[in-house]
């Protein structure tokens, strides 16, 4: 049997300005993921960062341990994670310049 | 009529997690979650590659998951037979919806039907008992209501039309209402929408052309089993069979209540379509009524034709 994979778009080309959380996602099956942000447009000198979180239950949520993904301005960055509980999310926090930035944010899960 | 009576009679399947369902003579697809995702992906509306000319309402129609169907008291429920079932979410956002498709096209005018085993549940919340007599369940009252529908057109051009069926748990300001009921429009095209028809405002439906173009299928109160705590999973069996020949709803059934459909008008567009040749479309779908998350649950899926 070939392992599975799944791509989760969470976010499709919204806009945000100010912090927030992705939508629980349940990834129990993977054993792997990983994290990708495309920026598709984003105010000048507008610093954003996402912090992965892992939960037990969905409701509630500790950072997971990995370092934060920074982005200033469009572009795309990713981030891996193993060894994580059966919930996963993004924290994002703004910062820098008051502004707003419009993303995608996608999870990529194989298990 | 197809019966879905079982017996001594009844042959039995090479499969035996196929026992608990009742196919038609050719299985078009056996969707067992935990095996996968089994082509049940996001709907989403239409655009040309930009994002920004999705309508609001079909933009945000989150991707289905894999669920265990943990929970903060009891971990891990687990599904049917198995350990994973198909799970929508909606956002914790009055109104919103969460609906996955399956997409294919039928090789054959016929009976088609539907079957899976469900349950439904609105997330945990630690609000406090809003009245809990200790028995009946106060998160109940916040799960709003999930909805099947086919999306069928007929050769090159149509006629194009939607059968659809939904459970409605409660209504917008909370009460139960716990009933079938159909849509008496039919579901809104982008094409539509841009010519300004589709109406509702903050309770736009993604299924009728206005939100109150909805009524009750004839027999069809219904309470089912929501079992008292937010975390205890009941599944359902249900089974719905459709004509593409007549372009009719036959008969659908949950668990022991069957509702006859035959004589429903199924809401069809007036207009030709292309592009869609033989389309053979399933959705699922769950809203929620209150800023709490809704969740609809499948464990699998057998969706089978007399062709």
């Amino acid at each position: 049997m070939l392992r599975r994979s799944f791509t989760a778009v969470l976010e499709k080309g919204s806009t945000f300005d100010g912090d927030f959380a992705t939508e629980p996602y349940e990834a129990g099956w993977a054993l792997e993921a990983r994290w990708f942000v495309n920026v598709l447009r984003a105010d000048d000198g507008l610093e954003l960062s996402f912090v992965p979180q892992v939960s037990p239950d969905g409701s509630r949520w500790c950072d997971a341990g990995e370092e934060a993904m920074r982005l200033c301005g469009a572009g795309l960055a990713s981030l891996p994670m193993r060894n994580f509980g059966s919930w996963l999310r993004l924290d994002a926090r703004l910062a820098g310049t008051p502004g707003s930035a419009t993303l995608i944010i996608y999870l990529a899960l194989k298990g | 009529m197809h019966s879905a009576a079982g017996g001594a009679g009844r042959t039995r399947p090479a499969d035996v997690r196929l026992s608990k369902f009742s196919p038609l003579p050719r299985v078009l697809y056996f969707d067992d979650f935990d095996e996968g995702m089994n082509g049940w992906c996001e709907l989403v509306g239409n655009h040309t590659g930009n994002l920004d000319e999705i309508r609001p309402i079909a933009k945000d129609f989150r991707p289905p998951q894999l669920s265990s169907c943990t929970f903060f008291d009891i971990g891990t429920h687990g599904s049917v037979d198995g350990t994973y079932a198909l799970k929508l979410a909606t956002r914790p956002r009055a109104n919103h919806s969460a609906v996955a498709i399956k997409r294919m096209t039928y090789a054959a005018r016929g009976l088609v039907q539907f079957e899976a085993y469900l349950t439904f549940k609105s997330e945990p919340v630690m609000a406090g008992d809003r009245g809990w007599d200790g028995n009946q369940a106060p998160s109940e009252r916040l799960f709003g209501e999930f909805t099947l529908s086919n999306d069928i057109c007929v050769g090159e051009t149509g006629p194009r039309c939607h059968g659809v069926i939904r459970y409605r748990n409660t209504d917008a300001d909370g009460s139960l209402v716990q009933r079938w009921i159909r849509p008496t429009s039919v579901e809104p095209t982008t094409k539509m929408d841009r010519l300004g028809l589709v109406k509702g405002g903050a309770r736009q439906d993604f299924f009728s052309l206005r939100p109150e173009d909805w009524v009750a299928v004839r027999g069809g109160r219904q309470p089912l089993c929501f079992n008292e705590t937010a975390s205890k999973v009941n599944w359902h069996y249900v089974r719905w069979l459709f004509d593409t020949s007549r372009l009719r709803s036959l008969e659908f059934q949950c668990n022991d209540m069957r509702l006859d459909l035959r004589d429903v008008i199924v809401p069809t567009y007036q207009e030709p379509y292309r592009g869609i040749s033989n389309l053979l479309n399933l959705y699922v779908a769950v809203r929620t009524h209150a800023n709490v998350r809704n969740f609809l649950y499948l464990d699998s899926v057998v969706v089978s034709v007399d062709w």
